[in-house]
C-alpha cells in the first residue's frame, strides 16, 4: 500500500478499474441468479449480441499483439523486440477476458467443458475455435516464460509456434461466421482475412498505448530507444490502416453491386440504415481516418500523437466487431417477421450486458497494471 | 426406424392462418409461453393484387429435417444428430447454449428454451410417430394442410403426392435439401 500513497492517481486508477469490475460481476450474479433471457437483449432471430462482439474484440486484441511482437523475437526486427514480454502478457490476459466474456454468453460453459471433449464435432468451427485458442494460450505462457528468463531460442521457438497459432486460431474464428452459407453478409473467405488484417491494426494500437501509458503513470523519462521504435511502429500502423481501408470498400462493393439478396440490406443497413453512425462515425472517422491523419503526419509522430491514434483505433475497432456480428444477423430469415424497422431486425443491449462489457474491459486493464507491478516487463537490450 | 426418410408435404393453398398447428405443437411440446418460443409457425406472404382484387397466402413451416443440416454441421458437442429416419435431434444435456446453430439454421426453426436450458426445435413429434401416431401439427390441420410419412415407401401418401403433383422446398439456393416439401 505504500507504493499507492505515493502516487494518488494510481489509487485512483485502480479504484474506477475495481468499481467497473464490481458493477460488471454484479451483473453476472444477477444473470446467475435470473437466467439469460431475463438479463439480456439477444433474442431467437439475433441470438448473438454485444458479449460476442467484445469476445471477438478482445481475442483479435490478443491475435494483433502477438502478430506484432513477433515482428521482434520470431522475424528479428530488432526494434520490436522492445515490447515483447508486454504484448504477450497483454496477448495472454486479453484472451483470457475474451473468454471471460464469452463464458457469459454460453448458457452452460461447464458443459461446453466436458462435451467438446466427450462428445467432440470436428466439423463445428467453434469446436476448432476452442481447440485452437487453448493451444495458442499454452503458447503464449510459454513464449511469456522464455521472455521473462531471456532465453531467446526459446521465445523464439515459441514465438514462432505462437504466431502459427494465432494465424490459425484467428482466420479460424473468421470462419466462425464465413462459413455459414445462411448468413450472405458473412458468408465467404473474407471475413477470415480481413480479421487478421484487422488483428495487426488492433496489436500495433495497443501497443503504442501501453507503451505511452506505462511511463507516464510511473512519471518515468521515456527511455531512449523508444522514441525511434514508436515512430517505426507509426509507420507501419499507417500501412496497416491503408490496407484496411482497402479491405472495408471491398466488403461494402459487393455488398451493393447488383444488390445480391440479404447482403445488401445487411450493407445498406451500415452505410444508411440503423449502423449508419457507428458505421461512419466510429469505423470510417474514429477508426481509420484520423488515425491514418496523424499518423501519416511527421509532427504527430511522438509517443502521446501515436497513442492517440492508437486510441482512435482502438475504439474504432470496437465498433467494428459490433458492426459485423450484428450485420449478419439484422436481416430476418423469414419473410413475414413481427416487430421490424425498415424491414430489419432490431437489437440494443441490455444494461446487463453493458455492465459485464465495461466489467470485462476494466478486469482486462487492472491485471494489466497489475502484472506492470509484479514483473519486470523492460526487455533488456543485448 | 431404419429404411423410413421422413418427410412433409404441405399444400398451402388449404392453410388459412388458424394457427392451430403452432398452439397445437405448443401444448404437445411443452413449448414456453412468449412470442420467440415457438417450434412451428405460419409466415404470412406478402399481399398480392390491389385494392378490390387482393390475394395472400400463408405458408406454414418448422424444422426441415434437411438433407444436408448447417445445423448438426456446426455444433461443437454434437448435441445436434440426425436419426437414419431423417428426424434431426438435439440432445438436451449436450447443449451448451452457444446458439451456433441458431444462426446457421437459414429457417430460423431454432429457439432456446431457457425451461429444458437447450436449443429446442420440431422433431416431427417423434414420440407420437414412434407408436404409429401423426404429429401434433398434423393430426390438428383443420384443412389437411399436412401430410406426414415416409417418402422411402413408394405407395405412401407422401410419395404419391411428390409424384403427382409439382413441388417446391424453402431456400433451395442454401443447398440444405429440405424434407419440407410445399406443392405448387
Amino acid at each position: 500500500m505504500a507504493s499507492f500513497t505515493k502516487r494518488p492517481g494510481e489509487l485512483l486508477w485502480f479504484s474506477l478499474l475495481g468499481l467497473g469490475m464490481l458493477v460488471g460481476a454484479a451483473a453476472a450474479l444477477m444473470v446467475l441468479i435470473k437466467g439469460h433471457s431475463h438479463m439480456y437483449n439477444v433474442s431467437r432471430e439475433i441470438p448473438w449480441g454485444i458479449l460476442i462482439s467484445t469476445y471477438v474484440f478482445f481475442v483479435v486484441s490478443s491475435t494483433g499483439l502477438c502478430l506484432v511482437s513477433s515482428l521482434g523475437h520470431v522475424f528479428g526486427i530488432e526494434q520490436f523486440e522492445l515490447i515483447g514480454r508486454r504484448a504477450i502478457l497483454l496477448a495472454i490476459i486479453t484472451l483470457l477476458t475474451g473468454f471471460g466474456t464469452i463464458a457469459m454468453e454460453i448458457n452452460h460453459p461447464i458443459r461446453m467443458a466436458i462435451y467438446v471433449i466427450l462428445s467432440p464435432n470436428f466439423e463445428s468451427p467453434i469446436w476448432w475455435m476452442g481447440t485452437l485458442y487453448g493451444i495458442y494460450l499454452m503458447l503464449l505462457i510459454g513464449e511469456f516464460y522464455f521472455l521473462m528468463r531471456n532465453h531467446h531460442k526459446g521465445a523464439m521457438t515459441m514465438g514462432l509456434l505462437g504466431f502459427v497459432a494465432a494465424v490459425t486460431a484467428h482466420s479460424n474464428l473468421g470462419g466462425v461466421f464465413g462459413l455459414l452459407e445462411a448468413r450472405p453478409y458473412w458468408h465467404g473467405s473474407f471475413l477470415p482475412l480481413y480479421f487478421i488484417l484487422s488483428a495487426l491494426v488492433s496489436g500495433g494500437a495497443l501497443i503504442s498505448i501501453i507503451v505511452y501509458y506505462n511511463y507516464q503513470f510511473r512519471k518515468i523519462a521515456l527511455p531512449a530507444r523508444y522514441p525511434q521504435f514508436i515512430d517505426t511502429l507509426a509507420k507501419l500502423q499507417a500501412l496497416f490502416l491503408m490496407i484496411l481501408t482497402f479491405f472495408v470498400t471491398w466488403k461494402i462493393i459487393p455488398g451493393l453491386y447488383g444488390r445480391p439478396p440479404e447482403k445488401f440490406e445487411a450493407t445498406m443497413a451500415l452505410l444508411t440504415g440503423p449502423m449508419a453512425f457507428n458505421f461512419w462515425f466510429f469505423e470510417v472517422l474514429i477508426g481509420m481516418l484520423i488515425p491514418i491523419g496523424l499518423l501519416l503526419n511527421k509532427k504527430f509522430r511522438t509517443p502521446f500523437g501515436v497513442m492517440l491514434a492508437g486510441v482512435f483505433c482502438t475504439v474504432g475497432i470496437f465498433f467494428m466487431r459490433y458492426d459485423l456480428v450484428l450485420g449478419g444477423q439484422i436481416v430476418p430469415m423469414r419473410e413475414g417477421e413481427v416487430n421490424l424497422v425498415g424491414g430489419l431486425l432490431s437489437y440494443s443491449p441490455s444494461l446487463a450486458e453493458y455492465a459485464i462489457v465495461g466489467g470485462a474491459l476494466a478486469t482486462c486493464m487492472f491485471l494489466y497494471t497489475l502484472a506492470e507491478k509484479v514483473f519486470d516487463l523492460e526487455m533488456k537490450s543485448h | 426406424m431404419n429404411n423410413k426418410r421422413f418427410a412433409m408435404v404441405l399444400d398451402t393453398r388449404k392453410c388459412i392462418d388458424c394457427k392451430a398447428c403452432t398452439v397445437a405443437c405448443k401444448a404437445e411440446n411443452h413449448v414456453p409461453l412468449g412470442r420467440e418460443n415457438h417450434r412451428n409457425w405460419v409466415t404470412e406472404e406478402h399481399l398480392r393484387g390491389k385494392f378490390p382484387l387482393l390475394g395472400q397466402s400463408y405458408t406454414p413451416g418448422q424444422c426441415m429435417h434437411c438433407g444436408n443440416t448447417p445445423c448438426k454441421r456446426v455444433c461443437p458437442t454434437s448435441a445436434t444428430g440426425q436419426n437414419q429416419d431423417g428426424i434431426v435431434t438435439v440432445e438436451e444435456h449436450k447443449c451448451i447454449g452457444c446458439k451456433y446453430c441458431m444462426t446457421a439454421c437459414p429457417y430460423d426453426a431454432r429457439y432456446y428454451n431457457e425451461e429444458i436450458g437447450a436449443v429446442d426445435k420440431c422433431t416431427f413429434c417423434a414420440h407420437r410417430i414412434y407408436i404409429g401416431r401423426l404429429p401434433a401439427c398434423v393430426e390438428t390441420c383443420p384443412t389437411k394442410v399436412r401430410v406426414f410419412g415416409d417418402l422411402n415407401d413408394p405407395n405412401s401418401e407422401v410419395s404419391r403426392l411428390l409424384a403427382k403433383y409439382p413441388h417446391r422446398v424453402i431456400k433451395e439456393e442454401m443447398g440444405t435439401k429440405p424434407y419440407l416439401f410445399y406443392l405448387i
